[in-house]
Protein backbone atom coordinates (compact mmCIF):
# COMPACT_ATOMS: atom_id res chain seq x y z
CA UNK A 1 0.00 0.00 0.00
CA UNK A 2 2.92 2.87 0.95
CA UNK A 3 4.65 1.74 -2.59
CA UNK A 4 1.25 2.91 -4.12
CA UNK A 5 0.95 5.93 -2.32
CA UNK A 6 4.76 6.54 -3.00
CA UNK A 7 4.02 5.91 -6.05
CA UNK A 8 1.24 8.75 -6.41
CA UNK A 9 4.09 11.17 -4.85
CA UNK A 10 6.72 10.41 -7.27
CA UNK A 11 4.15 10.74 -9.82
CA UNK A 12 3.17 13.91 -8.52
CA UNK A 13 7.28 15.54 -8.24
CA UNK A 14 7.85 13.77 -11.76
CA UNK A 15 4.60 15.92 -13.08
CA UNK A 16 6.27 19.04 -12.11
CA UNK A 17 9.69 18.38 -13.13
CA UNK A 18 8.54 16.43 -16.35
CA UNK A 19 5.88 19.43 -17.29
CA UNK A 20 7.74 22.92 -15.78
CA UNK A 21 10.44 23.94 -17.75
CA UNK A 22 13.76 25.14 -16.34
CA UNK A 23 13.84 29.45 -16.12
CA UNK A 24 15.77 30.18 -18.80
CA UNK A 25 15.29 27.03 -20.80
CA UNK A 26 12.27 26.99 -23.36
CA UNK A 27 11.59 23.50 -23.00
CA UNK A 28 10.14 21.51 -20.25
CA UNK A 29 11.09 17.19 -20.80
CA UNK A 30 7.80 17.31 -21.62
CA UNK A 31 7.92 19.46 -24.92
CA UNK A 32 11.42 17.83 -25.36
CA UNK A 33 10.04 14.27 -25.08
CA UNK A 34 7.19 15.38 -27.40
CA UNK A 35 9.59 16.69 -30.32
CA UNK A 36 11.96 13.46 -30.23
CA UNK A 37 9.83 10.81 -32.62
CA UNK A 38 11.41 8.02 -31.04
CA UNK A 39 10.11 9.00 -27.48
CA UNK A 40 6.44 9.38 -28.44
CA UNK A 41 6.92 5.86 -29.83
CA UNK A 42 7.93 4.47 -26.59
CA UNK A 43 5.30 6.06 -24.69
CA UNK A 44 2.99 4.62 -27.53
CA UNK A 45 4.15 1.09 -27.48
CA UNK A 46 4.52 0.83 -23.40
CA UNK A 47 0.64 2.20 -23.37
CA UNK A 48 -0.32 -0.63 -25.79
CA UNK A 49 1.37 -2.82 -23.83
CA UNK A 50 -0.44 -1.37 -20.93
CA UNK A 51 -3.44 -1.61 -22.27
CA UNK A 52 -3.06 -5.48 -23.11
CA UNK A 53 -2.24 -5.88 -19.75
CA UNK A 54 -5.34 -4.35 -17.85
CA UNK A 55 -7.60 -6.15 -20.64
CA UNK A 56 -5.96 -9.97 -19.42
CA UNK A 57 -6.10 -8.91 -15.43
CA UNK A 58 -9.91 -7.51 -16.22
CA UNK A 59 -10.80 -10.75 -18.37
CA UNK A 60 -8.99 -12.89 -15.56
CA UNK A 61 -11.54 -11.27 -12.89
CA UNK A 62 -8.83 -9.81 -10.89
CA UNK A 63 -10.45 -6.82 -10.73
CA UNK A 64 -8.94 -5.88 -7.21
CA UNK A 65 -5.57 -5.33 -8.77
CA UNK A 66 -6.54 -2.92 -11.22
CA UNK A 67 -6.15 0.63 -9.02
CA UNK A 68 -2.18 -0.25 -7.59
CA UNK A 69 -1.57 -1.71 -10.67
CA UNK A 70 -2.78 0.63 -13.18
CA UNK A 71 -0.78 3.16 -11.23
CA UNK A 72 2.43 1.63 -10.65
CA UNK A 73 2.42 0.89 -14.93
CA UNK A 74 1.91 4.34 -15.09
CA UNK A 75 4.36 5.39 -13.07
CA UNK A 76 7.28 3.13 -14.73
CA UNK A 77 6.09 4.34 -17.85
CA UNK A 78 5.96 8.10 -17.16
CA UNK A 79 9.45 7.47 -14.92
CA UNK A 80 10.75 5.60 -18.22
CA UNK A 81 9.73 8.75 -20.25
CA UNK A 82 11.20 11.19 -17.88
CA UNK A 83 14.42 9.44 -17.89
CA UNK A 84 14.90 9.10 -21.90
CA UNK A 85 14.15 12.74 -22.09
CA UNK A 86 16.16 14.17 -19.26
CA UNK A 87 19.13 15.73 -19.79
CA UNK A 88 22.29 14.26 -18.42
CA UNK A 89 23.00 16.68 -15.53
CA UNK A 90 19.15 16.06 -14.77
CA UNK A 91 19.55 12.34 -14.93
CA UNK A 92 22.22 12.04 -12.40
CA UNK A 93 20.21 14.56 -10.19
CA UNK A 94 17.31 12.16 -9.86
CA UNK A 95 19.27 9.64 -9.31
CA UNK A 96 20.68 10.82 -6.30
CA UNK A 97 17.03 11.87 -5.47
CA UNK A 98 15.58 8.56 -5.72
CA UNK A 99 18.53 7.78 -3.27
CA UNK A 100 17.63 9.60 -0.51
CA UNK A 101 14.08 8.38 -0.37
CA UNK A 102 12.66 7.43 2.58
CA UNK A 103 13.60 3.72 3.97
CA UNK A 104 16.08 3.56 1.02
CA UNK A 105 18.99 5.57 2.67
CA UNK A 106 18.73 7.84 5.85
CA UNK A 107 20.01 10.70 4.87
CA UNK A 108 20.88 13.58 6.86
CA UNK A 109 18.69 13.54 9.49
CA UNK A 110 20.19 10.24 10.82
CA UNK A 111 18.72 6.44 11.05
CA UNK A 112 16.70 7.05 14.86
CA UNK A 113 14.57 9.83 13.03
CA UNK A 114 13.61 8.03 9.90
CA UNK A 115 12.72 5.20 12.17
CA UNK A 116 10.65 7.25 14.15
CA UNK A 117 8.79 8.96 11.58
CA UNK A 118 8.27 5.94 9.33
CA UNK A 119 6.92 3.91 12.55
CA UNK A 120 4.77 6.64 13.40
CA UNK A 121 3.57 7.43 9.71
CA UNK A 122 2.91 3.98 8.86
CA UNK A 123 0.81 3.54 12.12
CA UNK A 124 -1.45 6.29 11.35
CA UNK A 125 -1.63 5.26 7.43
CA UNK A 126 -2.67 1.62 8.95
CA UNK A 127 -5.19 2.91 11.60
CA UNK A 128 -6.42 5.39 8.43
CA UNK A 129 -7.14 2.83 6.46
CA UNK A 130 -8.57 0.34 8.84
CA UNK A 131 -11.33 3.38 10.25
CA UNK A 132 -11.84 3.76 6.26
CA UNK A 133 -12.59 0.34 5.53
CA UNK A 134 -15.19 -0.26 8.65
CA UNK A 135 -16.96 2.91 7.39
CA UNK A 136 -19.85 2.77 4.94
CA UNK A 137 -22.29 0.06 5.79
CA UNK A 138 -23.52 2.18 9.22
CA UNK A 139 -24.93 5.36 10.04
CA UNK A 140 -21.73 7.13 11.94
CA UNK A 141 -20.32 7.07 8.29
CA UNK A 142 -19.22 10.70 8.17
CA UNK A 143 -17.66 10.82 11.04
CA UNK A 144 -15.46 7.88 10.73
CA UNK A 145 -14.98 9.08 6.73
CA UNK A 146 -13.46 12.16 8.31
CA UNK A 147 -11.12 10.78 11.33
CA UNK A 148 -9.87 8.09 8.81
CA UNK A 149 -9.13 10.74 5.57
CA UNK A 150 -7.53 12.76 8.41
CA UNK A 151 -5.21 10.42 9.83
CA UNK A 152 -4.25 8.53 5.87
CA UNK A 153 -3.55 12.06 4.90
CA UNK A 154 -1.29 12.57 8.50
CA UNK A 155 0.35 9.52 8.09
CA UNK A 156 1.39 9.86 4.78
CA UNK A 157 2.54 13.75 5.47
CA UNK A 158 4.46 12.84 8.22
CA UNK A 159 6.15 9.86 6.13
CA UNK A 160 7.14 11.66 3.30
CA UNK A 161 6.79 15.03 3.81
CA UNK A 162 10.13 15.92 4.77
CA UNK A 163 11.30 13.92 1.51
CA UNK A 164 9.27 16.47 -0.80
CA UNK A 165 10.03 19.56 1.02
CA UNK A 166 13.63 18.59 0.63
CA UNK A 167 13.15 17.40 -3.31
CA UNK A 168 11.29 20.15 -4.00
CA UNK A 169 13.93 22.54 -2.15
CA UNK A 170 16.67 21.20 -3.70
CA UNK A 171 15.45 21.27 -7.31
CA UNK A 172 14.68 24.61 -7.65
CA UNK A 173 18.61 25.11 -5.96
CA UNK A 174 19.71 22.82 -8.83
CA UNK A 175 17.81 24.72 -11.60
CA UNK A 176 18.99 27.77 -10.03
CA UNK A 177 22.63 26.58 -10.58
CA UNK A 178 22.02 25.39 -14.11
CA UNK A 179 20.71 28.52 -15.07
CA UNK A 180 24.03 30.28 -13.57
CA UNK A 181 25.85 27.97 -15.39
CA UNK A 182 23.94 28.28 -18.61
CA UNK A 183 24.73 32.44 -18.56
CA UNK A 184 28.24 31.52 -17.80
CA UNK A 185 28.04 29.24 -21.37
CA UNK A 186 26.53 32.98 -22.89
CA UNK A 187 28.81 35.16 -21.25
CA UNK A 188 32.10 32.90 -22.82
CA UNK A 189 29.99 32.46 -26.36
CA UNK A 190 29.69 36.45 -26.07
CA UNK A 191 33.26 36.89 -24.94
CA UNK A 192 34.27 35.18 -28.33
CA UNK A 193 31.95 36.72 -30.91
CA UNK A 194 32.80 39.79 -29.78
CA UNK A 195 36.10 40.68 -27.62
CA UNK A 196 38.31 37.90 -29.06
CA UNK A 197 37.39 38.29 -32.75
CA UNK A 198 37.97 42.26 -31.78
CA UNK A 199 41.43 41.56 -30.69
CA UNK A 200 42.15 39.19 -33.50
CA UNK A 201 41.32 41.83 -35.77
CA UNK A 202 43.17 44.52 -33.74
CA UNK A 203 46.50 42.11 -33.98
CA UNK A 204 46.13 42.06 -37.73
CA UNK A 205 45.52 45.90 -38.04
CA UNK A 206 48.66 46.54 -35.60
CA UNK A 207 50.11 48.60 -38.23
CA UNK A 208 47.38 51.02 -38.56
CA UNK A 209 46.76 53.03 -35.37
CA UNK A 210 43.53 55.25 -36.82
CA UNK A 211 42.01 51.35 -37.43
CA UNK A 212 42.92 49.57 -34.13
CA UNK A 213 41.31 52.58 -32.48
CA UNK A 214 38.22 52.14 -34.16
CA UNK A 215 38.27 48.52 -33.63
CA UNK A 216 38.88 49.28 -29.90
CA UNK A 217 36.34 51.91 -29.82
CA UNK A 218 33.32 50.11 -31.30
CA UNK A 219 34.05 47.17 -29.21
CA UNK A 220 34.02 48.75 -25.89
CA UNK A 221 30.98 50.58 -27.06
CA UNK A 222 29.01 47.49 -27.62
CA UNK A 223 30.17 45.74 -24.31
CA UNK A 224 29.55 48.55 -22.07
CA UNK A 225 25.64 48.52 -23.83
CA UNK A 226 25.71 44.65 -23.60
CA UNK A 227 27.02 44.62 -19.90
CA UNK A 228 24.68 47.95 -18.84
CA UNK A 229 21.87 48.30 -21.54
CA UNK A 230 21.34 44.77 -22.83
CA UNK A 231 17.49 46.00 -23.85
CA UNK A 232 18.98 48.96 -25.93
CA UNK A 233 21.54 46.46 -27.47
CA UNK A 234 18.33 44.09 -28.53
CA UNK A 235 16.69 47.50 -30.36
CA UNK A 236 20.13 47.90 -32.31
CA UNK A 237 19.40 48.26 -36.11
CA UNK A 238 15.31 48.57 -35.39
CA UNK A 239 14.21 52.31 -36.02
CA UNK A 240 15.22 53.77 -32.74
CA UNK A 241 11.54 55.11 -30.60
CA UNK A 242 12.98 57.46 -28.77
CA UNK A 243 16.13 60.66 -28.73
CA UNK A 244 18.23 58.16 -26.69
CA UNK A 245 18.40 55.11 -28.84
CA UNK A 246 18.86 57.94 -31.56
CA UNK A 247 21.79 59.53 -30.69
CA UNK A 248 23.22 56.10 -29.31
CA UNK A 249 22.82 55.53 -33.47
CA UNK A 250 24.68 58.90 -33.93
CA UNK A 251 27.66 57.60 -31.26
CA UNK A 252 27.45 54.32 -32.99
CA UNK A 253 27.88 56.25 -36.67
CA UNK A 254 30.22 58.58 -36.56
CA UNK A 255 32.74 56.57 -34.21
CA UNK A 256 32.75 53.87 -36.86
CA UNK A 257 32.82 56.14 -40.09
CA UNK A 258 35.28 58.09 -39.20
CA UNK A 259 37.38 56.82 -36.60
CA UNK A 260 36.79 60.00 -33.88
CA UNK A 261 35.51 59.17 -29.81
CA UNK A 262 31.92 60.36 -29.22
CA UNK A 263 31.57 61.13 -25.20
CA UNK A 264 27.67 60.98 -25.52
CA UNK A 265 25.55 61.85 -22.64
CA UNK A 266 22.00 61.78 -22.49
CA UNK A 267 20.18 63.45 -19.31
CA UNK A 268 16.44 62.43 -19.71
CA UNK A 269 14.66 60.79 -22.54
CA UNK A 270 11.58 61.44 -24.93
CA UNK A 271 9.95 59.32 -27.69
CA UNK A 272 10.49 60.21 -30.98
CA UNK A 273 8.20 62.54 -33.27
CA UNK A 274 9.00 65.26 -36.40
CA UNK A 275 10.86 68.07 -34.32
CA UNK A 276 12.61 65.44 -32.55
CA UNK A 277 13.80 63.68 -35.60
CA UNK A 278 14.83 67.22 -36.94
CA UNK A 279 16.92 67.80 -33.73
CA UNK A 280 18.40 64.67 -34.24
CA UNK A 281 19.48 64.82 -38.09
CA UNK A 282 20.98 67.89 -36.91
CA UNK A 283 22.94 66.95 -34.12
CA UNK A 284 24.29 63.89 -36.90
CA UNK A 285 25.22 66.56 -39.17
CA UNK A 286 27.63 68.76 -36.25
CA UNK A 287 28.90 65.68 -35.22
CA UNK A 288 29.99 64.64 -38.46
CA UNK A 289 30.78 68.13 -39.33
CA UNK A 290 32.91 67.72 -36.07
CA UNK A 291 34.52 64.46 -36.89
CA UNK A 292 35.48 65.37 -40.27
CA UNK A 293 36.69 69.00 -40.35
CA UNK A 294 37.69 69.78 -36.54
CA UNK A 295 41.18 67.16 -35.90
CA UNK A 296 39.71 66.77 -32.67
CA UNK A 297 40.08 62.70 -31.86
CA UNK A 298 36.85 63.83 -29.62
CA UNK A 299 33.45 64.96 -29.88
CA UNK A 300 31.62 65.70 -26.63
CA UNK A 301 27.60 65.29 -27.12
CA UNK A 302 25.75 66.33 -24.85
CA UNK A 303 21.61 66.04 -25.14
CA UNK A 304 19.07 66.86 -22.28
CA UNK A 305 15.31 66.55 -22.39
CA UNK A 306 13.71 68.67 -20.22
CA UNK A 307 10.00 69.78 -20.04
CA UNK A 308 10.05 72.82 -21.91
CA UNK A 309 12.90 72.14 -24.31
CA UNK A 310 15.14 69.32 -26.00
CA UNK A 311 18.47 70.49 -26.37
CA UNK A 312 21.59 69.21 -28.01
CA UNK A 313 25.06 70.40 -27.63
CA UNK A 314 27.92 69.44 -30.40
CA UNK A 315 31.47 70.51 -29.12
CA UNK A 316 35.01 70.21 -30.42
CA UNK A 317 38.69 71.56 -29.59
CA UNK A 318 39.52 71.10 -32.76
CA UNK A 319 40.58 73.87 -35.14
CA UNK A 320 37.41 76.10 -35.03
CA UNK A 321 36.40 78.54 -37.89
CA UNK A 322 34.90 81.96 -38.48
CA UNK A 323 31.19 81.49 -38.95
CA UNK A 324 30.92 84.15 -40.71
CA UNK A 325 33.48 83.91 -43.10
CA UNK A 326 31.64 80.21 -44.60
CA UNK A 327 30.85 80.52 -48.35
CA UNK A 328 27.99 80.20 -49.80
CA UNK A 329 28.15 76.94 -51.57
CA UNK A 330 29.23 74.87 -48.16
CA UNK A 331 25.33 74.06 -47.47
CA UNK A 332 26.00 71.45 -44.95
CA UNK A 333 25.23 74.14 -41.95
CA UNK A 334 22.82 75.82 -43.46
CA UNK A 335 20.54 73.28 -44.78
CA UNK A 336 21.20 70.27 -42.34
CA UNK A 337 20.87 72.34 -39.78
CA UNK A 338 19.41 76.06 -39.58
CA UNK A 339 16.24 74.84 -41.73
CA UNK A 340 15.84 71.41 -40.58
CA UNK A 341 15.50 72.99 -37.22
CA UNK A 342 13.59 76.31 -38.12
CA UNK A 343 11.06 74.07 -40.00
CA UNK A 344 10.40 72.54 -36.41
CA UNK A 345 10.23 75.61 -34.52
CA UNK A 346 13.79 74.84 -33.22
CA UNK A 347 16.84 77.22 -33.50
CA UNK A 348 20.48 77.06 -33.84
CA UNK A 349 23.38 78.84 -32.61
CA UNK A 350 27.39 78.03 -33.97
CA UNK A 351 29.68 79.10 -31.62
CA UNK A 352 33.22 79.11 -33.43
CA UNK A 353 36.49 80.82 -33.41
CA UNK A 354 39.85 79.79 -35.53
CA UNK A 355 41.93 77.37 -33.14
CA UNK A 356 39.25 77.76 -30.40
CA UNK A 357 37.12 74.44 -31.29
CA UNK A 358 33.09 74.57 -31.89
CA UNK A 359 30.46 74.41 -30.52
CA UNK A 360 27.07 73.68 -32.06
CA UNK A 361 23.67 74.34 -30.13
CA UNK A 362 20.29 73.10 -30.77
CA UNK A 363 17.33 73.87 -28.90
CA UNK A 364 13.88 72.63 -29.32
CA UNK A 365 11.33 74.20 -27.85
CA UNK A 366 8.52 71.43 -26.99
CA UNK A 367 5.18 71.30 -25.15
CA UNK A 368 4.24 67.49 -24.25
CA UNK A 369 5.78 67.63 -20.65
CA UNK A 370 6.93 63.41 -21.35
CA UNK A 371 10.30 61.91 -20.46
CA UNK B 1 52.14 66.73 0.82
CA UNK B 2 55.51 65.97 0.63
CA UNK B 3 58.55 67.86 0.84
CA UNK B 4 59.40 67.99 -2.36
CA UNK B 5 55.57 69.08 -3.02
CA UNK B 6 55.22 66.36 -5.04
CA UNK B 7 51.63 64.91 -4.19
CA UNK B 8 51.25 61.51 -2.53
CA UNK B 9 49.19 58.97 -4.22
CA UNK B 10 48.42 55.24 -4.18
CA UNK B 11 46.67 53.33 -6.72
CA UNK B 12 44.14 50.33 -6.04
CA UNK B 13 43.07 48.14 -9.06
CA UNK B 14 42.94 44.44 -9.67
CA UNK B 15 44.52 44.68 -13.11
CA UNK B 16 48.31 44.33 -12.77
CA UNK B 17 47.85 46.35 -16.38
CA UNK B 18 45.96 48.88 -15.29
CA UNK B 19 47.97 49.56 -12.50
CA UNK B 20 51.05 50.23 -14.48
CA UNK B 21 49.90 52.33 -17.38
CA UNK B 22 48.03 54.54 -14.52
CA UNK B 23 51.69 54.50 -13.35
CA UNK B 24 53.27 55.71 -16.82
CA UNK B 25 50.35 57.89 -17.65
CA UNK B 26 51.39 60.07 -13.91
CA UNK B 27 54.64 60.17 -14.98
CA UNK B 28 57.27 62.25 -12.73
CA UNK B 29 53.58 64.56 -12.11
CA UNK B 30 53.30 62.57 -8.74
CA UNK B 31 54.96 60.48 -6.44
CA UNK B 32 52.89 56.93 -6.46
CA UNK B 33 53.71 55.41 -2.76
CA UNK B 34 52.18 52.48 -3.24
CA UNK B 35 49.43 49.79 -5.10
CA UNK B 36 47.66 47.35 -4.40
CA UNK B 37 45.21 44.77 -5.61
CA UNK B 38 42.56 43.40 -3.15
CA UNK B 39 41.03 45.13 -0.49
CA UNK B 40 42.57 43.63 2.37
CA UNK B 41 45.71 44.73 0.64
CA UNK B 42 44.88 48.29 -0.02
CA UNK B 43 43.26 49.35 3.59
CA UNK B 44 46.55 48.14 5.42
CA UNK B 45 48.69 50.03 3.31
CA UNK B 46 46.78 53.12 2.61
CA UNK B 47 46.09 52.83 6.24
CA UNK B 48 50.35 52.70 7.02
CA UNK B 49 51.13 55.51 4.16
CA UNK B 50 48.41 57.38 4.23
CA UNK B 51 48.59 59.15 0.73
CA UNK B 52 47.51 62.36 -0.29
CA UNK B 53 45.39 61.05 -2.70
CA UNK B 54 44.00 57.44 -3.83
CA UNK B 55 43.13 56.31 -7.24
CA UNK B 56 40.24 53.50 -6.56
CA UNK B 57 38.99 51.36 -8.90
CA UNK B 58 35.26 50.80 -8.38
CA UNK B 59 34.87 47.09 -9.74
CA UNK B 60 36.82 45.08 -7.41
CA UNK B 61 36.63 42.08 -5.85
CA UNK B 62 36.12 41.59 -2.12
CA UNK B 63 33.85 44.38 -1.65
CA UNK B 64 34.45 46.59 -4.74
CA UNK B 65 35.97 50.19 -3.69
CA UNK B 66 33.35 50.95 -1.76
CA UNK B 67 35.25 48.78 1.00
CA UNK B 68 38.13 50.64 0.78
CA UNK B 69 36.70 54.16 1.22
CA UNK B 70 34.30 53.07 3.95
CA UNK B 71 37.21 50.95 5.85
CA UNK B 72 39.91 53.56 5.33
CA UNK B 73 37.76 56.67 5.73
CA UNK B 74 36.76 55.43 9.04
CA UNK B 75 40.31 55.92 11.04
CA UNK B 76 41.88 58.16 8.30
CA UNK B 77 39.53 60.91 7.13
CA UNK B 78 42.01 62.95 5.49
CA UNK B 79 42.83 60.30 2.73
CA UNK B 80 40.89 61.51 -0.65
CA UNK B 81 39.56 59.58 -3.12
CA UNK B 82 39.16 59.51 -6.77
CA UNK B 83 37.21 56.89 -8.35
CA UNK B 84 38.29 55.85 -11.75
CA UNK B 85 36.31 53.17 -13.71
CA UNK B 86 36.35 51.49 -16.74
CA UNK B 87 32.17 51.16 -16.72
CA UNK B 88 29.41 54.02 -16.22
CA UNK B 89 27.24 51.90 -14.17
CA UNK B 90 25.36 54.72 -12.94
CA UNK B 91 24.81 52.64 -9.76
CA UNK B 92 28.43 52.01 -9.23
CA UNK B 93 29.78 55.09 -9.78
CA UNK B 94 26.69 57.14 -7.32
CA UNK B 95 27.83 54.26 -5.40
CA UNK B 96 31.42 55.31 -4.46
CA UNK B 97 30.56 59.21 -4.57
CA UNK B 98 28.07 58.40 -1.49
CA UNK B 99 30.56 56.03 -0.08
CA UNK B 100 32.98 59.34 0.35
CA UNK B 101 35.06 59.46 -2.99
CA UNK B 102 35.34 63.17 -3.99
CA UNK B 103 35.04 62.33 -7.98
CA UNK B 104 34.97 60.28 -10.45
CA UNK B 105 36.70 59.77 -13.68
CA UNK B 106 37.04 57.31 -16.87
CA UNK B 107 40.52 55.38 -17.52
CA UNK B 108 40.26 57.35 -20.85
CA UNK B 109 41.42 60.14 -18.88
CA UNK B 110 44.62 61.96 -20.47
CA UNK B 111 47.62 61.85 -18.26
CA UNK B 112 47.78 65.94 -17.82
CA UNK B 113 43.94 65.75 -17.04
CA UNK B 114 44.35 62.85 -14.67
CA UNK B 115 47.16 64.67 -12.49
CA UNK B 116 45.19 67.85 -12.58
CA UNK B 117 42.40 65.70 -11.19
CA UNK B 118 44.43 64.72 -8.69
CA UNK B 119 45.77 68.05 -7.63
CA UNK B 120 42.32 69.35 -7.66
CA UNK B 121 40.90 66.60 -4.93
CA UNK B 122 44.12 66.58 -2.90
CA UNK B 123 43.04 70.46 -2.74
CA UNK B 124 39.95 69.60 -1.08
CA UNK B 125 37.60 70.31 -4.76
CA UNK B 126 35.45 68.06 -6.39
CA UNK B 127 36.18 66.05 -9.54
CA UNK B 128 32.96 65.44 -12.06
CA UNK B 129 33.59 63.79 -15.39
CA UNK B 130 31.49 64.73 -17.71
CA UNK B 131 29.26 61.81 -17.43
CA UNK B 132 29.07 61.99 -13.76
CA UNK B 133 27.83 65.59 -14.55
CA UNK B 134 25.24 63.87 -16.57
CA UNK B 135 24.14 60.93 -14.07
CA UNK B 136 23.83 63.87 -11.57
CA UNK B 137 21.65 66.05 -13.79
CA UNK B 138 19.30 63.22 -14.43
CA UNK B 139 18.88 62.22 -10.88
CA UNK B 140 18.72 65.43 -9.53
CA UNK B 141 15.88 65.78 -12.51
CA UNK B 142 14.79 69.92 -12.20
CA UNK B 143 11.44 69.12 -10.05
CA UNK B 144 9.66 71.94 -12.01
CA UNK B 145 10.76 70.66 -14.95
CA UNK B 146 11.40 66.87 -14.08
CA UNK B 147 8.16 64.44 -14.67
CA UNK B 148 7.21 63.45 -10.72
CA UNK B 149 8.88 64.99 -7.97
CA UNK B 150 9.75 63.11 -5.66
CA UNK B 151 8.43 63.53 -1.89
CA UNK B 152 11.77 65.12 -0.27
CA UNK B 153 12.41 65.45 3.64
CA UNK B 154 15.06 67.86 2.90
CA UNK B 155 14.34 70.36 0.23
CA UNK B 156 17.98 71.74 0.47
CA UNK B 157 19.81 68.85 0.12
CA UNK B 158 17.25 67.18 -2.61
CA UNK B 159 17.37 69.56 -4.86
CA UNK B 160 19.95 71.52 -7.01
CA UNK B 161 20.06 75.57 -7.36
CA UNK B 162 19.89 76.76 -11.31
CA UNK B 163 23.55 78.24 -10.66
CA UNK B 164 24.83 74.46 -10.14
CA UNK B 165 22.35 72.91 -12.66
CA UNK B 166 24.33 74.97 -15.08
CA UNK B 167 27.90 73.95 -13.94
CA UNK B 168 27.26 70.34 -14.08
CA UNK B 169 25.76 71.19 -17.72
CA UNK B 170 29.03 72.75 -18.88
CA UNK B 171 30.97 69.77 -17.63
CA UNK B 172 28.15 68.01 -19.23
CA UNK B 173 29.00 69.26 -22.67
CA UNK B 174 32.91 69.10 -22.00
CA UNK B 175 33.46 72.55 -20.86
CA UNK B 176 37.03 72.37 -18.47
CA UNK B 177 36.50 74.68 -14.91
CA UNK B 178 38.51 77.59 -16.81
CA UNK B 179 35.87 77.60 -19.91
CA UNK B 180 32.77 77.48 -16.83
CA UNK B 181 34.33 80.03 -15.51
CA UNK B 182 34.69 82.01 -18.51
CA UNK B 183 31.49 81.14 -19.88
CA UNK B 184 29.43 81.95 -16.50
CA UNK B 185 31.33 85.07 -15.83
CA UNK B 186 32.55 83.84 -12.38
CA UNK B 187 35.80 82.77 -11.19
CA UNK B 188 37.44 79.45 -11.24
CA UNK B 189 37.21 79.26 -6.94
CA UNK B 190 33.60 79.06 -7.52
CA UNK B 191 32.90 77.13 -10.41
CA UNK B 192 35.22 74.78 -7.64
CA UNK B 193 33.01 75.61 -4.78
CA UNK B 194 29.41 74.79 -7.10
CA UNK B 195 30.44 71.35 -7.92
CA UNK B 196 31.88 70.99 -3.96
CA UNK B 197 28.08 71.81 -3.05
CA UNK B 198 26.86 69.12 -5.87
CA UNK B 199 29.46 66.57 -4.36
CA UNK B 200 28.19 67.21 -0.57
CA UNK B 201 24.34 67.15 -2.18
CA UNK B 202 25.46 63.88 -3.94
CA UNK B 203 26.48 62.18 -0.53
CA UNK B 204 24.04 62.98 1.70
CA UNK B 205 20.77 63.74 -0.24
CA UNK B 206 17.59 60.85 0.54
CA UNK B 207 19.31 57.97 0.14
CA UNK B 208 15.70 56.45 -1.14
CA UNK B 209 15.56 58.88 -4.00
CA UNK B 210 18.84 58.41 -5.43
CA UNK B 211 18.90 54.04 -5.35
CA UNK B 212 15.16 54.28 -6.88
CA UNK B 213 16.44 56.12 -9.83
CA UNK B 214 19.53 54.38 -10.18
CA UNK B 215 17.07 51.44 -10.20
CA UNK B 216 14.61 52.67 -12.74
CA UNK B 217 17.53 53.62 -15.17
CA UNK B 218 18.55 50.17 -15.91
CA UNK B 219 14.78 49.84 -16.86
CA UNK B 220 14.52 52.42 -19.40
Amino acid sequence: MSIFLGGIGILAYVAIWVFVPVTGEEESIATRVVADRRELQIVLALSSALFAVLLVTRSLGVTDLGVPTLTLLVGAVGALVVWRGASTAETSRLRVRLNAAPGVAAGRSGWRRVAARAVIGLVLILVGVGELSRTGSFSGAALGVLIGTVLFVGGFLVLFAPWWVRTLRDLSTERRERVRAQERADMAAHVHDSVLQTLSLIQKAADDPREVVRLARREERELRHWLFDPERLGRHGQRPETLADAVAAIEREVEDSYGVGVELIVVGDCPMDDGVAALVGACREATVNAAKWSGCAQVAVFVEVERSAVSAYVRDLGSGFEPALVPDDRQGIACSMVERMERVGGNVAVHSSPGAGTEVELVLPRSTPTR
Amino acid sequence: MTDAGRLRVFVVDDHALVRSGIRAELGDAVDVVGEADEVGAAVELILERIPDVVLLDVHMPGGGGRAVLEQVLAQAPTVAFLALSMSDAAEDVIDVIRAGARGYVTKHISGPDLVDAIRRIAEGDAVFSPRLAGFVLDAFADPAQGPAPTPSFDPELDQLTPRERQVLRLIARGYAYKEIARELGISTKTVESHVSAVLRKLQLANRYQLTNWAAERRML
